[in-house]
């Protein structure tokens, strides 16, 4: 199908963005890497009256990371940027891990991880990474800037707590207290298809003990999960077998999976278990070989 | 996947590897599918369907949809001027649901109009006020007389027994399992389309159409539209795949009403979605079964009960029963069986044709049987089909005698002998894993098992049907031309012929005459026959223009024909030193001969499923090795060795492809391919979520033909297409019970089947 009529804009500044939004009154979409848009409103799930196309504006590329280990992620920093960079693969290895299993090549070329935070799909790969690190969305709006933790940034499918005349322009991952460590595990039927389920586990390690974890789960649940009892289950004490399968638990049990063609909800439950079984099992070995 | 070497000092004649004339054009993109097809003045065709698997028709209002400009013609079941209802065994499939639908996707009108995107608007206009009914889904409820019949022909598509030998003789040793086969589809890629052109003044249309079977439709189509038959004419359009699918009718009658109603040419196809809608599916089965062996694991008897789902109409579903029920004991000798199959009518989507027909569903289930007996009696998977290997000449369950070569025993040993695939290396690349792209796969986790599956199918059609098939051949200053109505859909069919031409012409240059219903049938292309039937049929066609041949050039050069004989491209005189080349002896002159190849008699089975019903048997072994992540419960097919009973090689790369696709099929099937159903309705109607097996999921294939030619066959060659697809789904699913020791009874096998 085609998509219905709209108007298209192509706005050289955020200001100038910002001002579009606000003139479309909540019918207007940022049209970022358009890897989902562009196929909802081909299929006319989404029929928005005005597309903000924020291409052009220059300087929103960019993946930075400071002295501290900040990591700073541009509205405009396609997946593959993610999945090239040198900079996650030294201090990221949570998101090092998830980048390359994005969709397809061609998706990643062009599709942004703010694009991907901001469509709050519950079966989105990001938002889960995000969660796990206790990620940051910084949105601009008419009265200027705005931090939401990732954690709150979703609401529910598809929907996320920008205001409409709101744009998300950065995505930060705050510095690491300890050794960051952990991954991103996804089972897909097929290359580019959504998750069956996903788990993203990123842990900080000081002196052997886990000082700081997060788990997010994807596309088990309405919208992405935060699996916080089974995060806070790691901290404070090593990582061991045991403490490896009561979190695996905990995980599984906080998932809210539907049964459907990709699955029964018990199998996703115990895709699930065995994904941060595996991550962390990674993670001990990982510490083994630093120690 | 394994590689044929060409030989190309050869001419292109029987048994070499003769490349594909549509080969290239395929590859490149430039073949024109039936979807390609474009006229002047030409209406697109669109299909309404029914949205509910069952439900009474109040009305439908066509008006809105009549008054969108681009919009011609309308048509319900009120426009068809024949008859209402259509069906290859049985006539019981409306044209256009009037009073009800019977299954979710069945149609209801159909419309002419300017452009694809007026014919969807068009569609949505229609209004049809249904009364909503509760689905009969479950054919075990189906086929009781309590049950709401849902169709005047009553739920109970077909009841078959088979008595044979002492029904209450015992063994040693039993081993029984209930088992259940998911709903397949045959996924061509070539989606439905066609092109009508009406005749001026309505009186006959030509349909460019890609089918299995030109003249069956012909007959079907001629009477929708009371017509007759000389004056529907079809023409072969190209065919991306078949399978079975395109045996039954589907755009066909709703394209030619559409033309003769608008009088312009119209052009319909099918989107991927729609297409799970528009044509039948392998039937879904559930099967009991038990086997009684001596101690030493020699079958007895076997007892099964079969219920194949059949869906809202009848299709093929009678033939598939009668197959499935009398391949119960496999590739194996017994002497007693008592065999119960009932084929079913419900409101799911309409089972019919598809790759192995009947004989996949049987086979899952007495395959499992064999490693089950295997393990009561101790003995290896292998021993124990060895112990009971069939032969030539042995007597089956229908009381007929295997009079086809039977190297069941061959099959076997011949595969175990194949060397196994080297283990799964500590560095392999993780696309190497079950899960492959998805690198989730953990290597600690998989586990590696081995699974055997043997097979028997019958060639060509059964109970006493004649599927007779007619070629011409025409010879004339060195070219060969033949005319035929087969209809070529990736089988091989234009490598094949004229390969037999070159062979038994001496000629090089061969070509073709345009498919269509201006000759005798050809048959089906289905049931593995079309080397046999129309490869008879042609080679019938050139042997008789040779005698014409040999009479004209004994006549002109005074030699008794009788010592005539081609060598190479020339006429050669046996016993003395006259030489001609075929292209000079035929210079200004024109041979033509048809043939109708038959093949022999068979009969219907009596009350107690006795009766010589088919025509002649191939075999296959199949040994799969796969390894499994047990706890993500994903599957790799690392390899499948085969070696398959082919009677003899007319082409090895074409073979090849053969077994190589069939086995991609039976891959599909054990642990993919399946459409989902929800009390009536289709989950799963889109490549997305109906799962076929990539370039990726391939299995390393190492096979191995078994030439003994076939008396009965006029090459010599049985059918190969349909072996491949049938034993290596058992194969498969028996190597992921050795890697997981689960029981797993049904297909596909499912990740959560494994690790829950």
């Amino acid at each position: 199908m085609y998509p219905t009529r709209f108007n298209y804009e192509s706005p050289k500044s955020i200001a100038e963005a910002i001002a579009l939004l606000h003139q479309g009154g909540g019918e207007a979409k940022i049209l970022a890497g358009g890897q989902s848009l562009v196929p909802m409103m081909r299929l006319r799930f989404a029929a928005p009256e005005m597309i903000v196309d924020i291409n052009n504006i220059p300087g929103l590329d960019y993946l930075t990371v400071d002295a501290d280990g900040t990591i700073h992620i541009g509205a405009l920093c396609r997946h593959s940027d993610l999945e090239k960079s040198s900079l996650l693969m030294a201090h990221q290895p949570t998101m090092a891990a998830a980048a390359p299993v994005i969709a397809d090549p061609i998706v990643r070329n062009r599709g942004t991880l703010v694009g991907s935070l901001c469509h709050a799909d519950p079966q989105g790969d990001w938002s889960s990474v995000m969660m796990a690190l206790g990620g940051i969305v910084v949105a601009q709006g008419p009265n200027g800037r705005r931090s939401i933790p990732a954690a709150d940034f979703v609401k529910g499918p598809f929907q996320n707590m920008l205001a409409f005349d709101e744009i998300a322009i950065e995505a930060i991952v705050p510095a690491p207290k300890g050794i960051p460590n952990g991954g991103y595990l996804k089972l897909e039927r097929r290359v580019g298809d959504f998750a069956t389920a996903g788990v993203a586990v990123a842990v900080e390690s000081s002196q052997g003990l886990i000082i700081r974890a997060g788990i997010g789960l994807t596309g088990v649940g309405g919208s992405t999960i935060n699996a916080t009892a089974a995060a806070q289950s790691l901290v404070g004490a090593p990582l061991t077998a045991g403490s490896i399968a009561h979190a695996a638990d905990l995980a599984a049990q906080a998932a809210q999976p539907r049964s459907d063609h990709r699955g029964s909800a018990s199998y996703k439950r115990q895709i699930v278990k065995t994904f941060v079984v595996r991550i962390l099992s990674g993670v001990v070995e990982s510490m083994e070989r630093a120690a | 996947m394994s590689t044929v070497k060409q030989d190309t000092r050869l001419r292109d004649i029987l048994g070499t590897s003769a490349l594909r004339p549509d080969g290239v054009a395929k590859v490149m993109g430039s073949f024109s599918f039936s979807s390609d097809m474009w006229a002047e003045n030409m209406l697109w065709g669109a299909t309404l369907r029914s949205p509910h698997p069952y439900a009474r028709i109040i009305s439908i209002d066509t008006t809105a949809a009549l008054l969108i400009s681009g919009v011609s013609a309308v048509i319900t079941a009120q426009d068809v001027p024949g008859k209402a209802t259509y069906g290859l065994i049985s006539a019981d499939q409306p044209v256009f649901a009037s009073e009800f639908v019977r299954y979710m996707g069945e149609p209801v009108a159909a419309i002419a109009a300017d452009h694809p995107e007026t014919c969807r608007r068009a569609l949505a206009a229609i209004i049809v006020n249904y009364e909503v009914l509760a689905p009969v889904v479950d054919p075990e409820l189906a086929m009781l007389a309590t049950t709401e019949q849902i169709h005047p022909d009553g739920n109970l598509i077909r009841h078959q027994k088979i008595i044979c030998g002492d029904p209450q003789i015992s063994g040693d040793i039993t081993v029984e399992g209930h088992y259940t086969i998911g709903m397949q589809d045959q996924a061509f890629l070539g989606l439905e389309a066609a092109m009508a052109f009406p005749d001026s003044g309505g009186k006959g249309v030509e349909l460019h159409i890609a089918t299995q079977w030109l003249h069956e439709d012909r007959g079907q189509i001629a009477a929708c539209l009371k017509l007759p038959e000389d004056n529907v004419r079809l023409v072969l359009g190209g065919v991306g795949g078949a399978f079975g699918a395109r045996e039954d009718i589907s755009l066909q009658v709703h394209c030619c009403l559409l033309a003769l109603h608008t009088g312009r040419p119209i052009k319909m196809q099918y989107s991927r979605e729609e297409s799970f809608f528009g044509h039948v599916h392998r039937h879904p089965a559930k099967i009991w079964m038990k086997h009684h062996a001596t101690k030493e694991g020699k079958i007895v008897k076997v007892e099964s009960r079969m219920v194949f789902d059949g869906g809202a109409y009848t299709s093929t579903s009678p033939a598939v029963l009668i197959n499935g029920i009398t391949h119960t004991q496999g590739p194996y000798q017994c002497d007693n069986a008592v065999v119960d199959g009932y084929a079913v009518r419900t409101n799911n989507p309409p089972c019919g044709a598809m790759r192995g027909f009947g004989v996949v569903q049987a086979c899952f289930a007495h395959e499992s049987q064999m490693d089950k007996l295997a393990q009561a009696c101790g003995l290896s998977p292998v021993e124990v089909r060895l112990i009971n290997a069939m032969h030539t000449g042995d007597k089956l369950i229908t009381g007929q005698a295997m009079e086809s070569v039977a190297p069941v025993e061959r099959c076997i040993r011949e595969t175990d002998a194949i060397p196994m695939p080297e283990p799964l290396a500590a560095n392999a690349n993780v696309l190497e894993f079950p899960g492959g792209s998805g690198r989730t796969a953990d290597r600690q986790n998989i586990v590696r098992g081995i699974g055997w599956g043997v097979s028997m199918k019958n060639l060509m059609y059964s109970e006493g049907f004649d599927d007779y098939a007619t070629a011409r051949c025409t010879l004339s200053n060195g070219i060969a031309s033949l005319k035929f109505a087969t209809s070529e859909v990736g089988q091989g069919f234009v490598t094949l012929a004229p390969q037999i031409a070159r062979s038994v012409l001496g000629v090089d240059d061969v070509v073709f005459e345009t498919s269509d219903t201006q000759i005798g049938s050809a048959g089906s292309t289905s049931a593995s026959r079309q080397t046999w039937m129309s490869g008879g049929a042609v080679d019938g066609a050139c042997r008789l223009v040779r005698e014409r041949l040999f009479e004209h050039v004994g006549e002109l050069h005074n030699i008794d024909p009788i010592r005539l004989m081609i060598e190479h491209t020339d006429v050669i005189d046996t016993i003395g030193t006259f030489r001609i080349s075929v292209t000079e002896a035929t210079q200004g002159i024109t041979l033509s001969e048809t043939f109708e190849h038959h093949h022999r008699k068979t009969e219907d089975l009596d009350a107690n499923g006795q009766g010589n019903c088919h025509v002649a048997f191939a075999f296959v072994a199949h040994r799969a090795v796969v390894d499994v992540d047990i706890e993500l419960g994903l599957v790799k097919v690392v390899q499948i060795a085969t070696a398959q009973d082919v009677g003899r090689v007319l082409n090895p790369l074409s073979a090849i492809g053969q077994i190589e696709g069939g086995i991609a099929q039976g891959l599909g099937l054990a642990v993919m391919e399946e459409i989902i159903m929800d009390n009536g309705r289709v989950k799963n109607p889109s490549f997305t979520d109906y799962l076929l097996p990539t370039a990726l999921d391939a299995p390393s294939v190492v096979a191995i033909m078994i030439e003994e030619p076939e008396p009965q066959a006029p090459l010599g060659a049985k059918g190969i297409g349909e072996p491949p697809c049938i034993s290596v789904t058992p194969a498969i699913v028996a190597a992921i019970r050795a890697a997981t020791g689960k029981a797993l009874s049904r297909v596909p096998v499912r990740p959560q089947d494994i690790c829950l």
